[in-house]
């Protein structure tokens, strides 16, 4: 690992942090940023730094980052780009190794001489720069934050396993809040912009060895060096799950009219055979970017083998055809489980897959039916449909399901379809990471992403 | 670069392709044919004609001696007036599936090998897979589950599954020459597979400008 990806430590985890371009305007980036520190409870040490201000939000504020008489881990910069290299520059001499530069007004507007300047200047000291251009960085642990976005507007996420690498800010943006939102735990949230000394490669490389982080979840526009993100891809997916969500795929049906193979491969071709090369999960919007990586918490299932228990036929029906559009297999219980079903189930029930243990099923009837589905050789992975509107329904569902999930020997997914009632119950158990979908498609779907993973690890491809 | 040359070079690095030979008689024709053995095809060698079939420069299924005479001359006649390097006296391939195997140069990725059906399936359905070399054999399996079009090659209706590992060695044989050689564009167009083999009827390909 480089030195300068190695800095990456200093970003995610400083003890002290100024904040370049920090104001009394309380609508500029470097307010917004200082205020949210504070308010976010930073345990470290906080410098503002311009030279406008004595003091900001109670806080001494200095001149220069040169001015300060401690260590500080970490600059987050939110001044005009012109200016940048020039505060790089000290931000070396005071021997700062994490930086992050919000500033726009880089390559990405044809200023690539800036943009050279910048990175001149951080590989001379040895710097990890995160941006410029960006949203920079959100590390729910140490409470690190330089999303320049007022926290009334966007919600921050509970610390978890999932670490997210984004190329554009406004999509890392709605991630963030929607996280917050589902109750997703984050581990690093990374908005890299421009990628101009770490670039998505760096950041994934260092998440492998991150203690933190379970999941990665990927967000690309474009790579400018994809032979290292290929073989990056393939070592960090097999220790952690990467779901990579690629944008501007732009594959035109126009295209088809070519028979030169050649010809026929368009940009997206090329990303979507690494993609696959490496084994990564690819989703094809942000939506799916959520619903298949908190599957990925579960344990990796043997093989397609589904064994679903639920309280509503219907449903169970509509995850059964979702089950075979996706060539999974809803196995056929063997008699020595549909013996022991027998004796849990009422006598009017069928102890037939998909389990259908009736509407007037209660909590204690899934615990039972579930002991013995998750004892079933002939099961990899179990679907529970909870239909949270049934009258013997209660709250002790969720303990079960939480329990079932957290023994992690087979995967466990729950669907869960209705309206406020529903919405609440399936909030608790996502926060306490039972992956739990609002439709039979959405849910199978991710099933079988995870079943394709799991085959990946297993055959051995991306070696 | 002429045909012929394009053919040796391909040789050098182990492509196997249907056996050929450049005549530049009608006596050589005769000589040539009767060492690859019929069934031939004949098809003009020409810097002129880019269109071979269209002027009628091309004559497939010839399956003796007299057939052989009789196809060089008319080819002779139909090109007239063109400068003719030669003909191409080539096997003539067995039956079997058409597929397509093509690759190029990725300004991100670098090579990448691409695998589809001949015919309406690459043109209509679009139906392809492609990898980023190097690949594995592995990878090659892979490819083909991914392809839609894929029982067609498993075998159905009485059809056996075509050779399995001529395909492996094809797709890995493409890639190892196109890295080595940095090739920026190629097209193996058709590819004949049968439950035996393959027979590699056309290739074109360009080179990185040195």
């Amino acid at each position: 690992m480089r030195e300068q990806v190695k800095n990456l430590k200093y970003i995610f985890r400083p003890k002290s942090i100024a904040v370049v371009g920090a104001s009394g305007t309380s609508t500029k980036v470097g307010a917004v940023v200082l205020k949210n520190l504070i308010e976010g409870k930073f345990g470290g040490k906080i410098y503002p730094i311009n030279p406008k201000y004595n003091k900001l939000a109670g806080l001494r504020c200095y001149p220069s980052v040169l001015d300060v008489r401690g260590k500080v881990d970490c600059a987050i910069i939110a001044i005009p780009a012109m200016v940048v290299p020039k505060v790089l520059e000290q931000c070396g001499k005071k021997r700062i190794k994490g930086v992050v530069v919000l500033s726009g007004g880089f390559g990405e507007v044809g200023n690539n001489e800036l943009e050279n300047k910048l990175k001149e200047v951080a590989d001379r000291y040895d710097i990890c720069v995160i941006g410029p251009n960006c949203l920079g960085i959100l590390n729910p642990y140490k409470r690190v934050d330089s999303i320049f976005l007022p926290m009334y507007k966007l919600k921050r996420p509970r610390p978890g396993g999932i670490s997210f690498v984004t190329q554009s800010g406004a999509t890392g943006t709605c991630v963030v809040d929607l996280a917050a939102q589902y109750g997703v735990g984050v581990s690093k949230f990374i908005s890299y912009g421009n990628g101009t000394v770490i670039d998505e490669s760096d950041l994934l490389e260092y998440l492998e060895t991150d203690k933190k982080t379970e999941e990665i979840l990927l967000y690309l526009e474009g790579t400018k060096n994809g032979k290292r993100l290929l073989e990056t891809m393939k070592r960090v997916n097999r220790k952690k799950p990467i779901v990579v969500l690629k944008a501007g795929r732009g594959v035109k049906a126009s295209k088809a009219a070519y028979s030169h193979t050649g010809n026929l491969a368009g940009n997206y071709l090329a990303y979507d055979a690494a993609f696959r090369q490496a084994g990564v999960v690819v989703a094809y919007s942000l939506d799916e970017l959520f619903e298949f990586v908190k599957i990925f918490n579960q344990a990796l299932p043997k093989g397609k083998r589904i064994g679903v228990v639920t309280n509503g036929g219907g449903l169970g029906v509509l995850t059964t055809d979702v089950i075979e559009e996706q060539h999974l297999e809803l196995v056929e219980f063997s008699p020595e489980t549909i013996k022991k079903l027998k004796r849990i189930i009422p006598p009017y029930a069928n102890a037939e897959n998909p389990l259908d243990i009736i509407a007037d099923a209660d909590s204690g009837v899934y615990k039972k039916t579930l002991g013995v589905i998750k004892e079933a050789k002939e099961v990899d992975i179990i679907v529970v449909i909870v239909l949270f509107q049934a009258p013997a329904v209660d709250e002790r569902i969720l303990n079960i399901l939480i329990n079932l999930s957290d023994e992690k020997k087979k995967p466990v997914v729950v669907i869960a379809v209705g309206g406020e009632y529903t919405q609440g119950h399936r909030k608790i158990l996502e926060s306490y990471g039972v992956p739990t979908y609002s439709s039979p498609s959405d849910a199978v779907k991710a099933v079988k992403k995870l079943v394709e993973y799991a085959y990946s690890i297993r055959s051995g491809s991306g070696r | 670069m002429t045909i012929i040359d394009d053919f040796k070079f391909l040789e050098k690095h182990g492509f196997a392709l249907l056996p050929y030979a450049l005549a530049k008689s009608e006596a050589e024709v005769v000589e040539m044919g009767k060492k690859i053995g019929y069934p031939l095809v004949l098809k003009v060698v020409s810097p002129e004609i880019t269109h071979k079939t269209d002027v009628g420069g091309v004559i497939i299924g010839i399956k003796n001696r007299k057939a052989l005479r009789a196809a060089y001359n008319e080819i002779m006649e139909n090109t007239r007036g063109k400068k003719v390097d030669g003909i191409l006296v080539q096997k003539k391939a067995r039956k079997g599936i058409e597929l397509i195997i093509g690759g190029k140069k990725d300004a991100q990725f670098g090579h990448l090998v691409v695998l589809g059906l001949g015919g309406i399936y690459v043109e209509v359905f679009r139906d392809i897979s492609a990898r980023i070399c190097p690949i594995r054999r592995e990878d090659v399996k892979v490819m083909v589950m991914e392809l839609k079009s894929h029982p067609i090659l498993m075998g159905m209706r009485g059809k056996k599954a075509i050779h399995m590992k001529s395909l492996e060695e094809l797709l890995l044989k493409v890639c190892r020459f196109m890295q080595k050689e940095d090739i920026t564009e190629i097209d193996l167009n058709p590819v004949i597979f049968n439950e035996n083999g393959c027979d590699v009827l056309d290739v074109r390909f360009k080179r990185t400008k040195t």
